[in-house]
């Protein structure tokens, strides 16, 4: 009778966890959607279709930026904490609680650049914040939604730490040390799946970008407050990108766990833990700290030794991840009947689009080559890759899962089809970028000359068949909605 | 170095394609995995090594041709003339607009407000050389200009509404 009652409790905890999630993955996906049409402008702006004023351009490039980042974090956060769940035990209180933070600070921030005409970029480069011709309460706004976002990934975070280390009886094996250092005992003691780990790798990491995070804020509120005059604007820029920089590249990993959680319902083949997996996940623990650095190779003023770390970090970041995620994806793809459906295209163009963009980093890692293309249209390109294929797609590969696999909708004709032209019209997105790029074009300019326009222009159409594509897709995914939050409902103890 | 960036990134982006797409091809096919875990394991065990030589050479080259001031030194001599530029929202300040052809220059750079990128683009419209502005900070930039004509300063760092209006020129004679 109790063991009954318990199961029904877990399940009905489960069911929550669920509920919760899936409001993140599809809140997630309709913010990644708006902030895809804010895009379309800009590129319109770029291709001289559109007339934006400047001040509005740069309104509206600072959301997107900041838009983009949060949507697409806040669905990977959901999507990673239903995989890890059942074993993690992530409560559904907490998961509700990050979710209405996340919520007012991503309404700040849309206030405070929409209403408030804050235009700092999404970066909010120091002293810019305060600086710029905006109302302080628009800096105000905008800084204060950044922090409760932050405050929600911190929630996140700790959650996920301590509910791995009560799981598996300690970070060190949540974190598969016992597989690592080869100890005898690992195969008696409890270990985590690549979802999990990966899970854990965030959390670690998220505290660290988080602190950083704060480091950075705190003196901009002083500054606002009026309670300090200024402070050290490298120091700052050092902070800020350990924070800005680590934070969007801690979302491909848990874009990753999100791969692990999928792929395997297409090709019944399964991630196993191994040391290969346990090394290039703790290896990045420390990696993924390292390349922001390449943010500040243009300060000459920053110690050099800096420098060639962050060349360092940036040429090594992609090597563990490279070889454990997407040669391991191959591998489970590589004859394995593959069923073909949207999730699958969706990786398999993720894969690709996610190493371009990773050799596009380390060619702009370079310190050398960073001297030519570093704030050209190259980074966006850059990052473009690494974000729309990788963090977004990896994300929305799990949410059509989710909510329409493996036998449902995801496998008709036209789901694969949607999904083939998103990875057309991201291909043919980015690399309009690059070759700006190449050409010099600077980005975080609302008016391109001439000579420029040319590129923009070839990206339109493409932009425009990612818009048709997500379209489709946002049709399926909404006539699947209604299924799937019916699958959430509590259900009594005992009746499942 | 633009062009060759380019070479190399669209020929990788060529060749995984390929890889992917016969991965994909192959995907329908049934394998049993343990044949294919093998072969990942391989590929691991040769493929790490190797890339991460070739991280190490790219790394080891890159180094003579670091922008810094003193890398710069070395490969292009003591500066003859020095430049002080100041960058404000939303204009630059140069102390001078003409420059000598063929001579090593030293910029001195530095901002008042907040950060902006110093961006010099050749009469192509192609940029050679930058550095960032930085308020409280003075970060010099040594460059030899080998073409005569006028060459432009965008700002590369986002510094608010007027940031793409930030253009001014010098010649260089």
């Amino acid at each position: 009778m109790e063991q009954a009652q318990a199961k029904g409790m877990t399940t009905t905890v489960q069911r929550s966890v669920e509920q919760a999630t899936l409001v993140y993955l599809l809140v997630g996906f309709a913010v990644f959607l708006l902030m895809g049409i804010l895009g379309l402008l800009m590129r319109l702006q770029h291709s001289g279709l559109l007339q934006l004023d400047p001040r509005w351009f740069y309104r509206i490039m600072t959301l997107h930026g900041a838009g983009m980042v949060a949507g697409i974090l806040l669905a990977s956060l959901g999507g990673v904490a239903r995989v890890i769940a059942p074993r993690i035990g992530l409560s559904p209180r907490l998961l509700w609680s990050a979710f209405v933070v996340y919520f007012l600070g991503s309404g700040l921030v849309i206030l405070s650049t929409l209403v408030g005409g804050f235009a700092a970029g999404w970066t909010t480069t120091y002293p810019l914040p305060v600086r710029g011709d905006w109302p302080a309460s628009a800096s105000w706004g905008f800084l204060l939604g950044y922090t409760l976002v932050a405050v929600a990934f911190l929630l996140w975070c700790l959650a996920v730490l301590v509910g791995a280390s009560r799981a598996f009886g300690g970070l060190g094996n949540a974190l598969a040390w016992p597989i690592l250092f080869r100890r005898p005992d690992a195969a008696q003691r409890p270990t985590p799946t690549g979802s999990e780990l990966a899970a854990t790798v965030v959390a670690v990491d998220g505290v660290i970008a988080v602190v950083a995070g704060v480091v950075y804020l705190v003196p901009i509120f002083a500054e606002l407050l009026g309670v300090i005059e200024g402070f050290d604007v490298l120091f700052a820029k050092n902070m800020l990108f350990l924070f800005g920089h680590t934070l969007v590249n801690l979302n491909i990993y848990l874009a990753v766990a999100l791969v692990y959680a999928t792929l395997g319902a297409y090709t019944g083949r399964q991630f196993r833990m191994s040391f290969p997996i346990a090394l290039a996940f703790n290896l990045v623990i420390l990696l993924v700290l390292l390349p922001y650095f390449h943010h500040l190779y243009q300060d000459f003023v920053q110690p050099w030794p800096l420098h060639l770390i962050g060349q360092f970090g940036s040429y090594a970041v992609g090597v563990p991840a490279f070889f454990v995620t997407i040669v391991g994806s191959l591998g489970l793809l590589y004859g394995a009947r593959v069923r073909w459906s949207a999730p699958v295209i969706f990786i398999l163009a993720g894969l690709w689009g996610w190493t371009i963009g990773g050799v596009a980093a380390v060619l702009d890692g370079t310190i050398a080559i960073n001297n030519l293309m570093h704030n050209t249209l190259w980074v966006p390109a850059h990052f473009h890759s690494y974000y729309l294929f990788g963090a977004a797609g990896f994300t929305w590969a799990f949410l059509f899962h989710t909510l329409g696999g493996p036998d449902g909708w995801v496998r008709t004709i036209w789901a694969r089809r949607l999904s083939l032209l998103y990875a057309l019209g991201a291909g043919g997105f980015v690399t309009a970028f690059f070759l700006s790029g190449l050409q010099s074009v600077p980005r975080r300019y609302p008016v391109h000359i001439p000579e420029w326009q040319g590129l923009a222009q070839l990206a339109v159409p493409f932009v425009l068949l990612l818009g048709i594509a997500f379209l489709g897709l946002a049709m399926y995914v909404l006539g699947s909605v209604a299924s799937a939050w019916r699958a959430t409902q509590p259900v009594a103890a005992g009746d499942d | 170095m633009q062009i060759w960036v380019g070479v190399v990134l669209f020929a990788f982006a060529l060749v995984w394609l390929a890889v992917l797409w016969w991965v994909a091809a192959q995907a329908s096919r049934e394998v049993p995995y343990e044949g294919v875990s093998q072969v990942v394991s391989r590929v691991r065990r040769l493929g790490v090594p190797i890339v991460a030589l070739v991280l190490a050479v790219a790394f080891l080259v890159s180094l003579p041709f670091l922008p810094f001031p003193s890398a710069r030194s070395a490969r292009l001599g003591s500066p003859a003339t020095s430049v002080e530029v100041t960058g404000r929202m939303w204009a630059w300040e140069l102390s001078q607009t003409r420059i000598p052809l063929g001579q090593t220059v030293e910029f001195v750079v530095t901002a008042v407000d907040v950060n902006h990128g110093f961006g010099i683009y050749d009469p192509s419209g192609r940029l050679v050389t930058q550095v960032q502005a930085m308020p409280g900070y003075t970060n010099r930039l040594l460059f030899r200009f080998d073409e005569p004509g006028t060459y432009t300063i965008r700002c590369l760092e986002f510094c608010a509404t007027g940031h793409h209006l930030m253009v001014t020129e010098f010649v260089v004679e």
